[in-house]
């Protein structure tokens, strides 16, 4: 694959059109916190109908769950050997664009790349509720699940959080995991803590990953649930935005749960799927990486756009600054990583279209490769500016400074190579 | 029911450096990005409102070189039903007279149209001209400059607004012909499905011969001729006004000098 078709270069243009109209000039107020994330994000969808795909798609996918539900229930009835993966048969696949499938898997590449170039800290707003908490409600909760909480995130009508991390467990997510559920009746009482959860200050539901305390299994070998929270719920405490160094426009909280009641019903997936929460936050993990390739692209092209016509029309000593090969050399090489981590997008919509997923090695190279690339080129515009790049007036350094999240976000890289390594070293 | 025909425009992006072709003083279409002119994005949209509210049919039409597909293309993908591109190299450096004679022929193999609706000056040319006279051609009303417009049964009514005249009512009969100016709407941006959608609608692609006007248009028999063009003046520099004291009596005196007070 060697460029968008006609359809993909169609909506690229009209993405960049919202983008350019709608966001750019509101980018200091998402930034400094004066307008929330959600308002232009569902703004996105309604322009483009999504929303309206969006619950369309899900219904008619809720509805045939219900079917097969019904079906694997009266299987079962009838047969002992009946188990209940009937909800687990076919995760729904795609996202911001609806389905995946007739031509359409480029579409939420582009739509994040389009973003990442004027405002990273959308897409991981928009990547956690639709990405991650939709996406790990609709793939893996019951049909009543998905109705009750997965058709409204589809639609960003809600807005989800994903809670993992906590503040003594990163990158050993499972392994340091010290919130914990303890059955009582029919429910659950979950107490524990996370950190750094995206939305987490606003979120309307979150989905939360806990380690069930039977009394008697080691800590760190302890089955991992996952369970969905509303917002406001009797002992669940949202913080308000943590302040950090870039993605300003993608607030970041910490949530605190002591003694949070949770009925059965908000276990995810049928009773005897429970003890898959691992395995449901790990196949997160490759799309989630594969997605940063698609946002690393977005930073890395505006930057070289940016620094292109500053090189052109700044001048010193009586000529443009683009006459000297010092600056030549800084834009050679940020072509180079454009065309690498573009390179890389087209890899990941040719292996969606070979109805292939990325394996968890593969993506984490991604991510590893296309981060670090993002950064330098961010860096390194910032520095091709001199003085004005340090200056928040040329947008660079508020790309640098988001750029930089990507190194750590989605697995830090650090983790990203033991992936990598651990793919190599299997066989 | 009303069956409206839009016509649409592609011209260089306004970010873009506009400038003519070196040797006949044509529009350089390689120097700039082309976009469909966003005049001609409000008068979809309103051709759009008007057919949701009384159903019928939109009718892109375009003249202009095949890359002006995809002008047509972004029409379709707002919600337009088909279009009729009229592509032909003979067409090269046509004047306001002959591109509206063109488009005469062109809308002529729409069946059935009620109502034409035509931004009110393209951003390249600002000629302002093209919507007046293919009314004349066709021998319909021209309701000109509307900033809203509204059909009821056979009659469109609409509120023209000039700089001259400030505000006038004006009504016709269906068929009419209507410009808008940018105050009618805000255009919608494509839907996804929209976009998907438009690949399928069928766009009919004529030449000059087949309107039956070879020989008769492109630069060699334009009644008007471009004979030299020069680039902006850059801005002269500003008169100074040092403030003694009387800094406002001074400011006050050239606004008065200029007739601006």
């Amino acid at each position: 694959m060697l460029e968008w078709s006609d359809t993909e270069a169609l909506v690229q243009r009209t993405i960049r059109e919202f983008v350019d109209k709608e966001i750019r000039p509101q980018v200091d107020a998402l930034e400094h916190g004066e307008l929330a994330p959600y308002e232009v994000l569902r703004k996105l969808f309604s322009s483009f109908g999504l929303d309206v795909a969006a619950r369309e798609a899900t219904e008619a996918s809720i509805a045939s769950q219900r079917e097969r539900e019904a079906a694997g229930a009266a299987a079962e009835a009838t047969s002992d050997a009946g188990a209940s993966t009937s909800s687990q048969e076919k995760p729904v696949k795609g996202g911001l664009f609806g389905p995946a499938g007739a031509g359409q898997e480029a579409m939420g590449l582009i739509a994040v790349t389009e973003l990442c170039r004027v405002c990273p800290g959308l897409v991981a707003a928009l990547g956690v509720s639709l990405g991650l908490a939709a996406g790990t409600v609709n793939a893996r909760g019951t049909a009543a699940q998905r109705a009750r909480w997965g058709a409204e995130l589809a639609t960003l009508d809600k807005i989800g959080a994903w809670a993992i991390t906590e503040p003594d467990s990163g990158s050993d997510a499972f392994g340091g995991m010290q919130t914990t559920v303890r059955k009582q009746g029919d429910g659950y009482v979950l107490n524990g803590q996370k950190t750094f959860i995206t939305n987490g200050p606003f979120a309307d539901i979150v989905v939360v990953y806990a380690k069930l305390d039977d009394g008697t299994t080691d800590r760190r070998r302890r089955p991992v649930l996952t369970f969905v929270l509303d917002s406001g719920m009797p002992g669940f405490t949202q913080s308000r935005p943590l302040r950090k160094m870039g993605i300003h426009s993608s607030p970041t909280g910490e949530l605190f749960f002591d003694d949070v009641y949770l009925e059965p019903e908000r276990l995810l997936g049928s009773a005897t799927a429970g003890a898959e929460g691992k395995d449901s936050a790990r196949s997160n993990f490759a799309t989630e990486r594969v997605g940063v390739a698609a946002m690393a692209l977005g930073i890395i092209e505006e930057c070289l756009a940016r620094c292109v016509d500053y090189a052109n029309n700044r001048k010193l000593w009586g000529q443009p600054i683009a006459d000297f090969q010092l600056v030549q050399l800084k834009l050679a090489k940020m072509e180079v990583a454009r065309m690498n981590v573009q390179n890389l997008v087209y890899r990941v919509v040719e292996t969606m279209r070979a109805e292939r997923t990325s394996s968890l090695a593969e993506a984490s190279a991604m991510k590893l490769y296309s981060s670090q690339a993002a950064t330098e080129v961010a860096l390194e515009a910032v520095q091709l500016f001199g003085g004005n790049g340090y200056m928040a007036e040329y947008r660079v350094e508020q790309l640098a400074r988001d750029a930089k999240s990507l190194e750590i976000y989605a697995g830090s890289n650090e983790i990203q190579v033991t992936h990598i390594a651990r793919g190599l070293l299997a066989n | 029911m009303t069956n409206i025909v839009v016509l649409v425009k592609q011209v260089p992006d306004t970010y873009s450096e506009r400038k003519l072709a070196a040797g006949d003083n044509t529009l350089d279409r390689e120097a700039a990005d082309a976009v469909l002119d966003e005049i001609n994005e409000r008068a979809i949209e309103e051709a759009l409102v008007i057919k949701e509210a009384n159903e019928g049919e939109v009718t892109v039409v375009c003249v202009g070189p095949d890359r002006a597909n995809d002008a047509i293309r972004k029409a379709l993908s707002m919600g337009a039903d088909k279009a009729v591109h009229v592509s032909d190299e003979a067409l090269h450096g046509a004047d306001i007279l002959q591109t509206s004679k063109v488009l005469a022929k062109a809308v002529g193999t729409v069946e059935g149209v009620d109502l034409i609706i035509a931004g009110n000056e393209a951003s390249d040319g600002r000629g302002g001209a093209v919507p007046a006279v293919l009314a004349e051609l066709l021998g319909l009303p021209q309701l000109t400059h509307a900033r809203k417009v509204t059909v009821e049964g056979g009659t469109v009514k609409v509120e023209r607004e000039t700089a001259d005249e400030g505000i006038t009512h004006l009504e016709a009969s269906l068929p009419a012909l209507i410009s808008v100016n940018e105050k009618i709407n805000e255009p919608r941006y494509p839907s996804f499905k929209g976009i998907m959608a438009a690949k399928k609608k069928p766009v009919e692609k004529l030449t000059a011969a087949d309107l039956g006007l070879d020989g008769e248009v492109g630069l060699a028999n334009a009644a008007s001729t471009v004979l030299e063009s020069a680039p902006k003046p850059p801005r002269e520099a500003g008169q100074r006004v040092d403030d003694e004291g009387d800094g406002g009596v001074k400011v006050a005196e050239y606004l008065a000098s200029q007739k601006l007070i």
